[in-house]
């Protein structure tokens, strides 16, 4: 069954609203006053009417709380405006989503069981199913805010790059997290919260420290389209950590196979390391991967990576997300914004989430002992 | 059938064009720079990554590798592994994995495991001749070590170990639902699961399924021969079709919770034909059933302590191999020396096995340099009970059997095997020393005490170089044993072979050197060379000279060499290309003959490409060829063949569904897998199914 129509069908189920009303005998803070709640739903829907019956009668058998039960005709969205617009009341709704909803677009595997692994980390830590979009053709902007204010969501989780785009277009007053994207432009990145699959350049650095605990100074080559934002960052982490970080603009990938050449030929091997960061201009695969692997293993240099991949061909280390763990923040994030009432960080965040790959080889021939080490991933796998 | 394969694509392929997935480019680019490429991506994603427990000559079949061959059955994928061909046993024309030349007609050579735990049954030492094939679509790996393993795996880890890593709750995520239906009358249909249930993991798998198989023609049979002497009509049903139809259940439950894993599982071969008949001859209307049930529970913890890793295992296996129908041994009408059986000769052997295997290992890191691995363990190993229904009794000194009237009970008369039980303890160690830069030498020893076949110690030296950052090159060493299964022990009132109490395990002493080379960013080429002395290899020997009647001995010595080239080329993002050579030459060392059976070339390649809209096609192409006959075997070489098999299948771009077609041995090669020497019961050969093909659909909650 479609995941939106599962959501669908648990929302129409609870398809009621609990208003929370702290009335006039609340504003007496009169004590011995009994609070008072009103249960309004919608005469149409009675399986949920059925449904919500019991926990009802149970409320009611509070010595301490009066319920009213207010059924109304009309649908439900109007029937909260109403209660909101009376001044009274503080409506809050209970739409089985706990106010969250996922969007992210449909990817192929292996990339879907990133997406299902975060999706499972983001319920895991705001104890409620989520409502899940999934972007397809289908699934227009307009189509995805009607749902999300028929269920009264107000802040969404957008995954990958199209699940972004898709935000763009959504109701002003619903807070955006975003996940599952390396970085945004920053002027787009002013509003929402952004949680990058860039790992934090802190914990690369104290990585690399814990490793080769000599080293000094660490390359980079960027593209400053990229990765400005990353670097600002970086710069500052290397300094907490008694790093110099030499970084190289590049805007083209002549420049930066240039650049690469003269580090090598300066670099130090004993206090020097290189950082490839996930930047498309200046990591490119056929040119500058193989060039930095033969090089840093004839040098002795010490090369780590934001890309898991590169230590499946060489290099020293990287940090690749935590998925279930990204999904924990994302969550709270949300969670926040709810809570704050839509007040919450903005811009791009690093990946703090991360586990740690290691390549064996590469290492036994830097001469770098690994024991001690929590590694989640060792390469080469024979 | 052609037409029907050319219509079959003529509607898949518009298909895969017009698709209506929209590609995500844009996402997957992010993705692929911070998880890398797919492949990477499935190992981060993964529970766990492959065992890197010692350096060998190892291949890691992928769940993604699985989907593009089109692979539904264990043996499909077993094919396409350098060093290896599948070969077929008459009885239920059972796969038989030939690795590296070394063959027997019951494949007790190789050490199946499901996620580590040994699925040999004692009867045969193998994993069972009522097996009928593993299905595929809750595994999410399999690794191939060729070459001995003993050192680490103990027992039959002798020609090599294929380890089956099933699905856990990582690798599934919520609920597929698949069926598949094609040839032969061939359906299945499959439910599986994976999610949390409170803090705990799970994933669950049900499958069931069944066939008609292949009705491949067997021109002559055992019988075939009989009756050229018999003086009477013609008895045997050859020609024939084989029986090859079997119903099929297949259950897992997986738990994690923490640092624990529950396993439990289940697999039902019921109504599986008898193929070319047990005593080869055709044998129509007979079926046997089995019935595995295991459980496994184990708690691992790499990190402890500083420098300590600690993992235990328990695992608790119940078989059950039976004849409901009891089976034709030889049809009604033939005649046995001088006896006529009306009915046909009948015999039911039935056995029950119960194992349970307790094994614990620590991973010490402490040294400066050196990895330390040691393990211990004990599996008590009972086939506690056995039923022998019969209709003849058989003379111990002659052979001759006698028709003794309708089938009786003849389990305490004259059983085919009585209960047995062994019992195994053993202990090892394993050093991994990193004695110079981009020098390690992983030195390694077993030593496994039998309660019923004494001790054996099994030594095992891997030196490898990182030769520079796009070489390396290894050096491998070690020894290997396979314990005499219980039918060559203890076997009694067979009406050839016969068992020998006395027997010794049976050992390989192998040499290898492999290469592995990043020849380009986008390929991956390895080559091996290898060379390897079997000794005291168990064989049945006349018991006179000529004599049809035989003992299981430690008699028979092989020695074999050859080389395995392998590589995967990534020629475009849209297309790669894996593809393996094997050569080899193995020689009966006491005949000075090719040892017969095993392929002394073999050709795989297979193409992957993916196009527009999430599809992706795999041709493969199948080289078979220079199966020379054992000693004593006059027929012609087996004859060599080239199958050519096609699959298109969606990945998963769009929705929910996911389709499969797949054309296997496309052009309708000949195939046959050599019958035993010297090829008086099946003159020619066992014939293997023609073209064939089936569609699949899977639908994901």
């Amino acid at each position: 069954m479609n995941p939106s129509h599962t959501a669908r069908l648990g929302l129409s189920l609870a398809a009621f609203w609990l208003a929370a009303c702290i009335g006039p005998a609340m504003a007496s803070t009169a004590s011995q006053v009994p609070h008072a709640i009103t249960v309004i739903y919608s005469e149409t829907d009675k399986k949920a009417a059925d449904e919500i019956e019991p926990i009802i009668v149970a409320i009611e058998n509070d010595k301490d709380l009066i319920v009213y039960r207010v059924r109304v005709a009309t649908g439900m969205e109007l029937a909260a405006n109403e209660a909101r617009s009376s001044g009274h009341v503080n409506p809050s709704a209970n739409t089985g989503a706990g106010g969250i909803a996922v969007i992210y677009p449909d990817v192929s595997e292996p990339y879907r069981s990133v997406f299902a692994r975060i999706i499972e980390g983001i319920e895991e830590q705001s104890r409620s199913r989520v409502a899940r979009f999934v972007l397809s053709a289908n699934l227009n902007p307009e189509d995805i805010s009607n749902e999300l204010r028929r269920q009264n969501v107000r802040v969404v989780i957008v995954l990958g790059r199209n699940g972004l785009k898709a935000a763009t277009g959504l109701d002003r007053d619903i807070g955006v997290i975003a996940g599952g994207v390396l970085s945004i432009p920053e002027a787009d990145a002013r509003n929402i919260s952004v949680l990058s699959l860039a790992p934090d350049p802190a914990l690369l650095f104290a990585r690399l420290k814990a490793f080769m605990p000599a080293a000094k100074r660490v390359f980079v080559v960027y593209d400053p389209n990229q990765n400005a934002w990353l670097l600002r960052l970086a710069k500052e982490a290397a300094r907490t950590r008694g790093l110099e970080l030499v970084s190289h603009e590049a805007s083209d990938l002549k420049t930066a196979l240039r650049i690469y050449q003269d580090i090598f030929a300066s670099a130090d091997p004993r206090t020097d390391a290189l950082w490839l960061p996930q930047d498309s201009t200046t990591v490119d695969e056929a040119s500058v991967l193989p060039l930095v692997l033969q090089e840093t293993w004839g040098r002795n240099l010490v090369f780590f990576s934001s890309n898991v991949a590169h230590v499946r061909r060489g290099a020293l280390f990287s940090l690749y997300p935590d998925n279930v763990e990204i999904g924990r923040h994302l969550a709270n994030s949300a969670l926040g914004y709810l809570s704050s009432g839509g007040q919450g960080p903005r811009g791009v965040l690093p990946l703090k989430a991360v586990r740690l790959a290691v390549n064996a080889r590469t290492a036994g021939h830097l001469g770098i002992n690994l024991a001690g080490n929590q590694i989640a991933l060792i390469f080469p796998e024979q | 059938m052609t037409r029907t394969c050319i219509k079959l694509l003529c509607t898949l392929l518009p298909l895969a064009w017009t698709s209506t997935a929209a590609a995500q480019p844009l996402v997957e680019e992010d993705l692929a720079m911070a998880y890398g490429d797919k492949a990477t991506v499935s190992i981060a994603t993964g529970t766990q990554q492959a065992l890197r427990r010692a350096p060998a000559v190892a291949t890691v079949i992928t769940a993604a590798d699985i989907a593009a061959m089109g692979a539904v059955n264990l043996d499909e994928v077993m094919e396409t592994v350098p060093g290896v061909h599948v070969a077929r046993k008459g009885t239920a024309n059972t796969a038989l994995y030939v690795m590296r030349g070394v063959f027997d007609a019951n494949n007790p050579q190789i050490l199946m495991l499901q996620n580590g735990i040994p699925m040999t049954l004692m009867f045969l030492g193998n994993k069972g001749d009522v097996w009928s094939g593993l299905p595929l679509d809750n595994v999410a790996r399999i690794e191939i070590i060729r070459g001995p393993g003993s050192a680490l795996y103990g027992a039959d880890a002798y020609a090599g170990v294929i380890n089956i890593i099933t699905r856990t709750a990582a690798d599934t995520h919520g609920t597929d639902i698949g069926v598949r239906a094609g040839s032969f009358g061939t359906w299945d249909t499959w439910v599986q699961h994976g999610g949390k249930l409170g803090p705990m993991d799970i994933a669950a798998y049900l499958r069931v399924g069944d066939t008609d198989g292949p009705k491949e023609t067997i021109a002559a049979d055992a019988q075939t021969l009989r009756d050229r002497t018999s003086g009477r009509p013609p008895a045997s049903l050859a020609p024939g079709p084989m029986n090859l139809g079997r119903d099929a259940v297949d259950a897992s439950l997986d738990l994690g919770y923490d640092k624990w894993r529950f396993r439990g599982g289940y697999k039902l071969r019921d109504k599986v034909g008898l193929g070319a008949g047990i005593g080869s001859a055709l044998d129509p209307t007979s079926w046997a059933k089995s019935e595995r049930v295991t459980a496994d529970l184990s708690w691992l913890d790499p990190h402890i302590a500083r420098d300590w890793g600690l993992g235990f295992t328990a695992s608790y296996l119940h078989y059950a191999d039976t004849v409901p129908t009891n089976l034709l041994l030889a049809p009604p009408g033939a005649k046995l020396g001088a006896t006529v059986f009306p009915d046909g000769q009948i015999g039911g052997p039935n056995k029950w096995e119960r194992q349970v295997r307790l094994s614990a290992y620590a991973i010490y890191s402490g040294f400066a340099d050196h990895s330390l691995r040691f393990g211990a363990g004990h599996d008590d190993l009972n086939m506690y009970k056995t039923a022998t229904y019969k209709n003849y009794l058989i003379n111990q000194t002659t052979g001759a059997v006698t028709l003794t009237g309708p089938v009786a009970d003849y389990s305490v008369i004259q059983p085919f095997m009585l209960p047995q039980r062994r019992k195994v303890s053993y202990a090892y160690i394993q050093d991994e020393w990193h004695f110079s830069r981009d020098w390690t030498l992983t030195a390694g020893v077993r030593h496994d005490a039998y309660s019923d076949v004494g001790g054996t110690t099994n030594p095992r030296l891997a030196l490898v170089w990182d030769a520079s950052h796009d070489i390396t090159a290894k050096l491998l060493a070690g020894q290997a044993f396979r314990a005499p299964s219980f039918n060559e022990l203890y076997g009694i009132n067979n009406p050839v072979n016969k068992g020998n109490p006395a027997l010794k395990p049976e050992t390989n002493s192998t040499l290898e050197a492999a290469f592995s080379w990043q020849a380009r960013k986008d390929m991956q080429v390895n080559v091996n060379y290898f060379r390897y002395t079997m000794k005291n290899a168990i064989r049945a020997v006349a018991n006179t000279p000529g004599s049809m009647l035989t003992t299981y001995a430690n008699s028979g010595e092989q020695q074999g060499r050859g080389f395995e080239l392998e590589t995967v080329w990534d020629v475009s993002r849209s297309l790669r290309v894996t593809a393996n050579y094997s050569h080899q030459r193995s020689t009966d060392s006491a005949t000075n003959t090719d040892a017969g059976y095993a392929p002394r070339n073999h050709l795989y390649a297979r193409g992957d490409w993916r196009f527009t809209g999430g599809w992706q096609l795999s041709p493969q192409v199948n080289w078979v060829a220079d199966r020379k006959r054992a000693f004593g075997d006059a027929r012609a070489d087996v004859p060599n063949y080239t199958s050519v098999d096609l699959t298109l299948r969606s990945e998963r771009n769009k929705g929910h569904w996911d389709f499969a077609a797949s054309i296997r041995n496309l052009f309708n090669a000949t195939i046959l897998e050599p019958s035993l020497a010297p090829g008086t019961a099946i003159p020619n050969d066992l014939p293997q199914a023609g073209r064939s093909f089936y569609l699949q659909a899977t639908y994901s909650l």
